[in-house]
């Protein structure tokens, strides 16, 4: 075989690896309760308390609900099964694979990234049903929730790679990052109005650009050009995707 | 049982050609875990087809061993070839070759055992027809097929264990890593196991097994490595292994009445050791004609009679608690003898 079809094949395991990786997650973690409560009534509840008492219209506050769901459900998985995994021995298997460290990162980020996904339609349809907001461009919405859910879920597996047994570990470590995400991306506080001091944070968020996108499915209007959210948020998911890999590999010996 | 294995798991004789002699090739690995040295300047190879035993107390480094082996853990220096690949620049295609089963059964106990083998298959590429196949007869063969839409929880540690190696075997590899297969299993469990093993052997797959069960490595090995506080003490054919010691051969007496004061039997000329077995002794020796004219002599002396002899030569836990007793007692001077 040449090199390039040798590669080409590899590749392919790599996927059907990640998949396998993935698919096992949804079957054992999705119904687990710690996860259902961390990743669908937690960001109910953080929106609740920052939502209730606001003259906000609901078409800013559906977009700003969409963007927290998708923050804590997407990264509520892997800092979960991770740990677990790690516990019970079966880590053992996935970095004992035929395949390389980041298939293994990307399966567990995939199970993140879909349950966030699903996660993610609550507050869409509610908006739709009970508030009646129309959406004005679908493109940003579904970009923009695609992108949101992956760069959080491979962030939540990165957070894992920590080398620990007690997913507890990993929540409080997780929380320390994303609760100050919350304002600093705009979604209460619109970046316009966050003090200048807090102005060159907002650029290191992954959240400003995925709640900008969403956002912009209802305004129309976005405060980056939308294909600079779009890098962006790339940059981020390929930052944390490397730095996962690397992490697991160092932790490892 | 073996029957069973012929019939259903492919008994085809496996013919692997490539260049290198070697299943597995360590020089010099060593491993460090801060301050405490795992491995020191371990070196063996493990020729195709064989089957190798690691036997050691524990804490002496098998399990490193096998981590290294497999690529989860990286040697401190030194490195490990498996069928010439370079398990830390190659891990992929040198992983590619092997099957895994590790100390622990970790299995998911919230898949099934279906859903566990299926798993481990897609991890290991191993496309639908095959893996269902082959899902099938291991499962089979290790007395689990009724079971296998159960969620493994419920299962006993014996039934783990045997799902633990199915996975193991599911990608059918070249190379099997058994981390203390049998250990803590029942008669049952362990037969089909050591059968499994002979069976693989058979067809020509090498098996890296660690234990530190003497009969098993005795039974099943072709070859033994001793390793004692990350340094090997020796490697040889179980035979070979209890011949080097030929000082540890033994007198086993029955005495009645059996006396109450016995230190005197280690007064006959020639005895190193002796211990009380239930109502008999062994008397360690080099020379075991000399005892059995001891023992007569001290029978009279001390009014009793003697109502059995035999006589022993070297077992494996003798080699055993020689080589891994001095070890502890001289810090670190291998010797055989
Ligand atoms: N990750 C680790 N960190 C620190 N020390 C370790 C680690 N893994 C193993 N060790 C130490 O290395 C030594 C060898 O351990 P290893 O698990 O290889 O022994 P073993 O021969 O498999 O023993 P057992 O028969 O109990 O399974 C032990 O002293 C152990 O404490
Ligand atoms: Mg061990």
């Amino acid at each position: 075989m040449t090199e390039q079809a040798e590669w080409f094949r590899q590749l392919r395991v790599e996927f059907i690896a990640a998949w396998a990786i993935a698919k096992k997650d949804m079957i054992i973690y999705y119904l687990k309760p710690n996860i259902i409560v961390s990743g669908m009534l937690f960001p109910l509840f953080m929106f609740l308390a920052f939502a209730v008492g606001r003259p906000a219209e609901p078409s800013v506050m559906i977009p700003g609900l969409i963007a927290i769901t998708i923050l804590f459900s997407a990264s509520s998985i892997e800092p979960v099964s991770i740990p677990i995994e790690r516990r019970m021995k079966t880590f053992d298997r996935l970095i004992s694979a035929p395949v390389s460290l980041h298939a293994v990162v990307l399966g567990e980020s995939l199970s993140g990234f879909l349950y966030s996904i699903g996660i993610a339609f609550v507050p869409f349809i509610a908006g739709i049903v009970i508030f009646g907001i129309p959406i004005l461009n679908a493109a940003p919405l579904i970009i923009g929730i695609l992108l949101t859910s992956f760069c959080f879920a491979t962030m939540g597996t990165l957070f894992a790679s920590y080398p620990t047994e007690s997913p507890g570990d990993i929540m409080s470590m997780l929380n320390v990052v994303r609760l100050p995400l919350i304002f600093i991306s705009g979604i209460f506080i619109p970046i316009e109005s966050i003090p200048s001091y807090g102005q060159f944070a907002v650029y290191f968020s992954p959240l400003t650009y995925g709640n900008d996108l969403i956002h912009a499915a209802y305004s129309g209007t976005t405060y980056f050009n939308p294909l600079v959210d779009i890098v962006m948020l790339i940059v981020f998911i390929l930052i944390f995707q490397f730095a996962a890999n690397r992490l697991y590999k160092k932790f490892n010996e | 049982m073996t029957a069973i294995i012929g019939s259903q798991v492919q008994i085809r004789q496996r013919d692997f050609k490539d260049d290198t002699v070697n299943a597995i090739e360590v020089s010099h690995l060593t491993k460090h875990f801060g301050q405490l040295v795992a491995l020191n300047d371990v070196n063996f190879s493990v020729t195709k087809g064989e089957t190798f035993g690691f036997l050691g107390p524990n804490g002496a480094g098998k399990t490193t061993t096998i981590r290294i082996l497999t690529g989860i853990t990286v040697p401190t220096c030194g490195d490990a070839k498996i069928f010439g690949k370079d398990i830390v620049k190659e891990t992929i295609a040198a992983r590619k070759q092997m099957g895994i089963v590790h100390e622990t059964s970790n299995i998911y106990t919230d898949l099934t055992a279906w859903q566990n083998l299926m798993f481990t298959a897609e991890l290991y590429d191993v496309r639908k027809a095959e893996r269902e196949k082959r899902g099938q007869d291991l499962l089979e063969l290790f007395g689990l097929w009724e079971r296998r839409e159960d969620k493994t929880n419920g299962f006993s540690k014996g039934m783990k264990r045997r799902l633990t190696l199915a996975m193991g075997l599911i990608n059918d590899p070249r190379l099997i890593f058994l981390d203390e297969p049998t250990s803590g299993l029942d008669v049952q469990s362990n037969l089909i196991i050591r059968d499994v093993i002979r069976d693989l052997n058979a067809r020509g797959v090498t098996v890296f097994l660690t234990t530190h069960n003497i009969e098993e490595a005795n039974l099943t090995c072709d070859r033994v490595a001793i390793i004692n506080r990350g340094m090997i003490a020796a490697i040889d054919s179980p035979e070979k292994l209890k011949k080097t010691i030929q000082s540890v051969q033994s007198v086993e007496i029955a005495l009645d009445p059996v006396p109450h004061q016995w230190e005197g039997l280690r007064g006959i000329a020639t005895v190193s050791e002796v211990r009380k077995m239930g109502d008999k002794f062994r008397l360690i020796t080099e020379d075991p004609q000399t005892v059995i004219a001891g023992v007569m002599a001290y029978a009279e002396r001390h009014n009793t009679r003697v109502i059995g002899v035999n006589t022993y030569g070297p077992s494996l836990e003798d080699v055993f608690i020689k080589l891994t007793g001095l070890e502890i007692r001289h810090h670190g001077v291998k010797t055989v003898d």
